[in-house]
């Protein structure tokens, strides 16, 4: 890296040119990007502040930042990202599909739409809740009761509610919305242009791999992408199963224009440095 | 047993091979942690001598899926035939009963022939559902299997038993998770019966791979590749880093082999083998 630079009477050719290939991204105070819009989890990098965090994705051309509270947001949008996924109702082992829950989620709903369509906000986040016991066929029903008295409000403030698949094996289990297929005929009986799935890749590659078929095959269903190593939810880099750059050109070719954000852990000393890789592999 | 003279004689032919492709210019790495081999099928535009002439050159150790009539011309290059037939086919086998009789006649036919040769795997299947409960055909299989792995363990020949997709590719394959595997191959509990891990079938099926092998490692025998969509090249075009997985397999110790099996889409068919074994070679 740079070292290159401090032994130069050494370089070879081929460094040179990677050099110079890298040379006006750091120089550069924003990426023009690639295809897709890319964005990043606040809650990975939970040490660094919101305004130094803004300010590494503009310097590396991140477009968004995912999971932010409405109080971040003037912060997020003063260094012109998008608060690309905001707090939508309930939470992971609580949520639509419990009829329990309804009345408390359209509450927290009719609070958050309009304040995300306000300032520009296109995402929202919701979630189908635990098993608990409850047969996956009466919680896809709950589901879509809930999620009905929500959608027309969603529409009309053209705001997208995003309902996120997750593993149930290793991170949550007994999470509900645990595979594609069960989220996409909850997305085909609500059937809302502003209800969709958040497709999280590194919880569907434990669950049920196939990716890129999954991908194409329900695309029109899939509103977000979030990403993770596997195994492990670190760095997309060498080290773990998939192969990013191939997926997100995938999506790319697809027409995808919602936000593919990074949701990893990163375990390098330098989270900043693994993030602008990252961006770099993806940047498609 | 065979006689001193034949494997000699084999190892004879063998230098020989080693010494007239000594010139060749890419010289293979002193000693990968991983064995590669070749299926033969995707490369049967080239003759099989042709194959194994580029497999020497390229470091490639094996060849998957031949039939014992191939094994010496394979043997004189100094190859293993890493893959062979044991019993069965892929929608017809130990799931049900009435197929037993036969399987076995084949076991005992292959697996000594196996033995003798020095050949070290056969491979057989589960066979489709056709409506059967899971729990039944395997059942089934582990009564047939039983019936054979004592000639395997004396023989020390390993029967594979193959997981495959039932998405895409082998419609109504009953051993078509890795978790079924494994409970069967509990249940049988012999060193010598494995599962042949497909990658390439079990991404498409299951996914968490390098999770799934590192926690079942002891039932794995034998690997298979193929990139993922579309069973081509094993590059950066598909969605699995094959390097991670092939790095994860040689960390836990394995000894047997890591098999290609991809339908090349590249002209140079040679060229996307080549690259497939730098991609696995950790």
């Amino acid at each position: 890296m740079f070292c290159d630079s401090i032994v130069y009477g050494m370089l070879t050719r081929r460094s040179l040119l990677r050099t110079a290939a890298a040379a006006p991204l750091a120089a550069s105070a924003a990426d023009t990007g690639g295809r897709i819009k890319q964005s990043v989890c606040r809650w990975c990098y939970s040490k660094i502040s919101l305004d130094d965090l803004c300010q590494a994705a503009q310097r590396i051309g991140l477009k968004g930042i995912d999971l932010v509270d409405h109080t971040d947001w003037p912060t997020v949008q003063k260094y012109g990202l998008v608060p690309s996924m905001t707090p939508g109702a309930g939470n992971i082992p609580d949520c639509w599909n419990r009829l329990d829950n309804h009345e408390k989620l359209v509450q927290q709903m009719q609070e958050n739409i309009p304040r995300a369509a306000a300032a520009g906000v296109p995402n929202v986040i919701t979630f189908s809740g635990n098993r608990k016991g409850m047969p996956d066929g009466e919680g896809l029903a709950n589901c879509v009761t809930g999620l009905n008295r929500v959608k027309k409000l969603a529409e009309e403030k053209g705001v997208t509610i995003n309902l996120e698949l997750l593993n149930s094996k290793v991170n949550h289990k007994d999470y509900m919305a645990d595979h594609t297929a069960w989220g996409v005929e909850l997305m085909k009986r609500v059937d809302s242009p502003r209800v969709k799935l958040l497709y999280d890749i590194y919880h569907m590659q434990i669950m049920e791999g196939d990716i890129i078929r999954t991908i194409r095959d329900n695309f029109a269903y899939l509103g977000h992408f979030h990403t993770g190593g596997n195994p492990g939810r670190h760095e997309l880099d060498d080290t773990q199963e998939l192969n990013w750059r191939a997926i997100a050109t995938a999506i790319a070719d697809l027409g995808y224009q919602g936000y593919f954000a990074h949701e990893f852990i990163p375990i390098s000393k330098e989270p900043l440095v693994s993030l602008e890789q990252a961006y770099k592999t993806c940047k498609v | 047993m065979q006689s001193v003279n034949s494997i000699s004689r084999r190892s004879a032919l063998r230098a020989t091979a080693a010494l007239a492709l000594a010139a060749a210019p890419a010289t293979p790495a002193a000693s990968p942690r991983l064995k590669q081999a070749v299926c033969r099928g995707p490369w049967r535009k080239f003759t099989l001598d042709e194959l194994c002439q580029h497999c020497v050159r390229i470091g490639i150790k094996g060849i998957d899926l031949v039939d014992h009539t191939e094994w010496p011309t394979i043997q004189k290059y100094g190859l293993m035939p890493s893959m062979t037939p044991g019993a069965g086919n892929i929608p017809d086998c130990w799931n049900r009963l009435d197929n037993h009789e036969n399987l076995v006649k084949q076991m005992e036919e292959n697996i000594p022939r196996a033995a003798a040769a020095g050949v070290p795997n056969v491979i057989t299947f589960s066979g489709n559902r056709k409506g059967m409960p899971d729990g039944e055909g395997l059942e089934n299989c582990a009564k047939g299997l039983n019936r054979v792995t004592r000639l395997a363990e004396e023989k020390g020949v390993t029967i594979n038993l193959e997981l495959l997709n039932s998405k895409v590719n082998h419609k109504d394959y009953m051993a078509d998770h890795t978790a079924w595997g494994v409970e069967l191959c509990k249940r049988v509990g012999s060193p010598r019966l494995k599962l042949l891990y497909d990658i390439y079938h079990m991404q498409i099926m299951e996914g968490d791979v390098i999770r799934t092998i590192r926690d079942n490692f002891a039932f794995l025998g034998h690997y298979h590749t193929g990139g993922v969509p579309g069973r081509h090249e094993i590059d950066e075009s598909q969605e699995l880093n094959y390097r991670a997985i092939a790095k994860a397999i040689a960390d836990l110790g394995f000894t047997d082999y890591l098999a290609h099996e991809f339908s090349p889409t590249a002209p140079d068919q040679i060229k996307s083998l080549e690259k497939a074994y730098e991609i696995c070679n950790v």
